[in-house]
């Protein structure tokens, strides 16, 4: 196989996994339907997703027996944690807007799976803490309402969506000035972006550690890609992607704090917090997973980018301005109402 | 890498973003429910009554103020009862009717709904009255939420029952969970494909259905 064909063949079968991809994150995302069709049947729910509603419903069922028997027989407690993780690993696969902002993050930001999964486990973890937080303080200390908890959530969740638009925003602003100007074949010399080329090298250098990709493709586009000096300040990663976790992390899931309500209704408030700490710890798994199979995609798109500079690396472009716009729908969606992540009804 | 680790990957990776699960239930509700007959023989409205799950009972009652301890009295859970009497507006009261093929309109509940709270479950009880009493050969109830944050399951007991009645037939779809087997093969269906010889929607709906001669 010569190298040329190999590459338009890479081509075709990575553009429909692009396409695939940024479908299916789409469908992951508005697994609560948009608007909601007044009288519209129930989505039919078939295959993996079947199986995956039943395993979760499945799991949260059993928790609050567990919860009940913990009361009485300490050793349940450990049941509790299984069952927890389960659900944990179980729910992140279902519809939820944060393993897509992450994946969508990470590829747009080319960023390593390591990160991704720091990023997944940080989320996690933040979401846990914050469950705990509003149940401990609301319920535990202030003896409040389901009705003041469900509006402190409220509150979260538009500072979170909100937090999701910007951080879109500002990935489309850069990746989609890059891919713009590459699609209107502007030539990426020193003479223009002399000043970013500096910031490259302290980019590519930093990423080099951990994927090879990078360094393939930052050979390929030539030292000369032009996202914000901020951007490239290699160790500032952990920063950059501090937002992303704290968008992603700050709303928490309704399951958990109706277990840790249930839990603490049982006297068991700890207990309940434990299993919350394990359900994230579930959670974070399944969303690493995803997280590193879109940069795996990624990389993909950067070797192919190596192989074939021009064509290739407009894809790589788009892939990430594609992920970018994602972002900011995806906040824009959730922000305005229109994209329910999760609600607690009539409360 | 070889092109068939590649093909495995883009599989993998299209697995894992094609195959979210729609469906996100944190609410539980076990019904009963009685369809409402006037003298004429008219169905004027259903009542409800909804039994909501132990964990999602225990959160809706948090901080409820009451004299008892774990105990609510009618009077105790009113304005509970009210904020999910008007929350539940918004889902059309997740009840939706069909009389011989034709949507038919519901309005608001009656002023009588009441929640009351045994053995740690919250129950909401309501009628709904149609807008305009039906009369129809076949008359076609079904009750579930469309995003499934709430999953409805008839009891198993008498889930639906004909008040003041004349001879009609009573048909109730019962819901059932997904065997092992069922859940299987339905696992085995490619995420790309639609599933078509599995309607998930059909087998598991909450369907009452009247006729009447």
């Amino acid at each position: 196989m010569t190298s040329g064909r190999y590459s338009t063949l890479a081509q075709g079968a990575l553009f429909i996994l692009g396409m695939l991809l940024v479908l299916g994150v789409i469908d992951a995302a508005l697994a609560q339907p948009f608007g909601m069709t007044r009288g519209a049947p129930p989505p039919e729910i078939g295959g993996f997703t079947g199986w995956i509603f039943a395993k979760q419903a499945e799991f949260y069922r059993m928790m609050s027996g567990t919860i009940r028997a913990a009361k009485a027989d300490g050793s349940a407690a450990y049941t509790l944690m299984g069952i927890s993780f389960l659900y944990g690993i179980f729910h992140a696969a279902g519809p939820g807007h944060g393993k897509a902002v992450i994946s969508s993050y990470l590829v747009a930001n080319n960023e390593t799976w390591r990160r991704g999964v720091v990023l997944s486990f940080a989320s996690a973890l933040l979401q846990a803490v914050v469950a705990i937080a509003i149940v401990g303080i609301a319920a535990v200390l202030l003896n409040a309402t389901a009705k003041t908890m469900g509006n402190a959530v409220r509150v979260i969740e538009i500072v979170s969506y909100a937090m999701i638009v910007l951080i879109g925003l500002r990935l489309l602003w850069v990746k989609g000035r890059a891919f713009v100007s590459l699609l209107r074949g502007e030539k990426h010399d020193h003479h223009a972006h002399d000043h970013h080329h500096d910031h490259g090298h302290a980019h590519d250098h930093d990423h080099g550690h951990d994927d090879h990709h990078d360094e393939d493709e930052a050979a390929a586009w030539g030292h000369a890609h032009a996202p914000e000096p901020s951007e490239l300040a290699g160790r500032d990663w952990w920063k950059r992607g501090l937002s992303a976790i704290v968008a992603v992390g700050l709303r928490p899931c309704s399951g958990a704090i109706i277990v840790l309500v249930f839990a603490l209704a049982q006297g068991l408030f700890w207990i309940g917090a434990a299993s919350t700490f394990v359900m994230g710890l579930g959670t974070a798994i399944t969303v690493s997973i995803i997280a590193t199979l879109a940069v795996v995609a990624r990389g993909l798109a950067g070797r192919l980018a190596k192989a074939k500079p021009g064509a290739g690396m407009l894809l790589l472009r788009g892939f990430e301005t594609a992920a970018a716009l994602l972002i900011v729908a995806f906040g824009a969606l959730l922000l305005t109402g229109y994209m329910v992540s999760e609600r607690l009804v009539g409360i | 890498m070889t092109a068939s680790l590649r093909i495995l990957l883009i599989a993998l990776t299209t697995l894992a973003f094609a195959a979210p699960a729609r469906a996100h239930p944190h609410v539980w509700v076990t019904m009963h429910s009685e369809l409402i007959y006037a003298p004429d023989g008219t169905i004027t409205g259903v009542r409800h009554h909804w039994a909501f799950d132990d964990m999602f009972s225990a959160f809706a009652t948090q901080g409820l103020e009451s004299k008892e301890k774990d105990k609510f009295t009618r009077e105790e859970l009113e304005p509970l009862a009210k904020v999910n009497i008007e929350s539940l507006k918004e889902y059309d009261y997740f009840t939706y009717a069909t009389a011989d093929g034709v949507k038919t309109p519901m309005t608001e509940p009656l002023p009588d709904y009441w929640l009351d709270y045994k053995d740690s479950v919250l129950t909401l009880n309501f009628t709904l009255p149609f807008k305009t009493p039906v009369k129809s050969k076949e008359l076609k109830l079904e009750i579930y939420d469309p995003t499934i944050f709430v999953d409805f399951a008839f009891a198993k007991d008498k889930p639906v029952q004909l008040v003041g009645a004349p001879a009609c037939k009573l048909d109730v779809a019962l819901p059932r969970e997904m065997t092992y087997a069922e859940g299987k093969a339905l696992s085995n269906i490619p995420a790309d494909q639609q599933n078509t010889t599995m309607a998930w929607g059909a087998q598991f709906a909450n369907k009452i259905l009247v006729h009447c001669p």
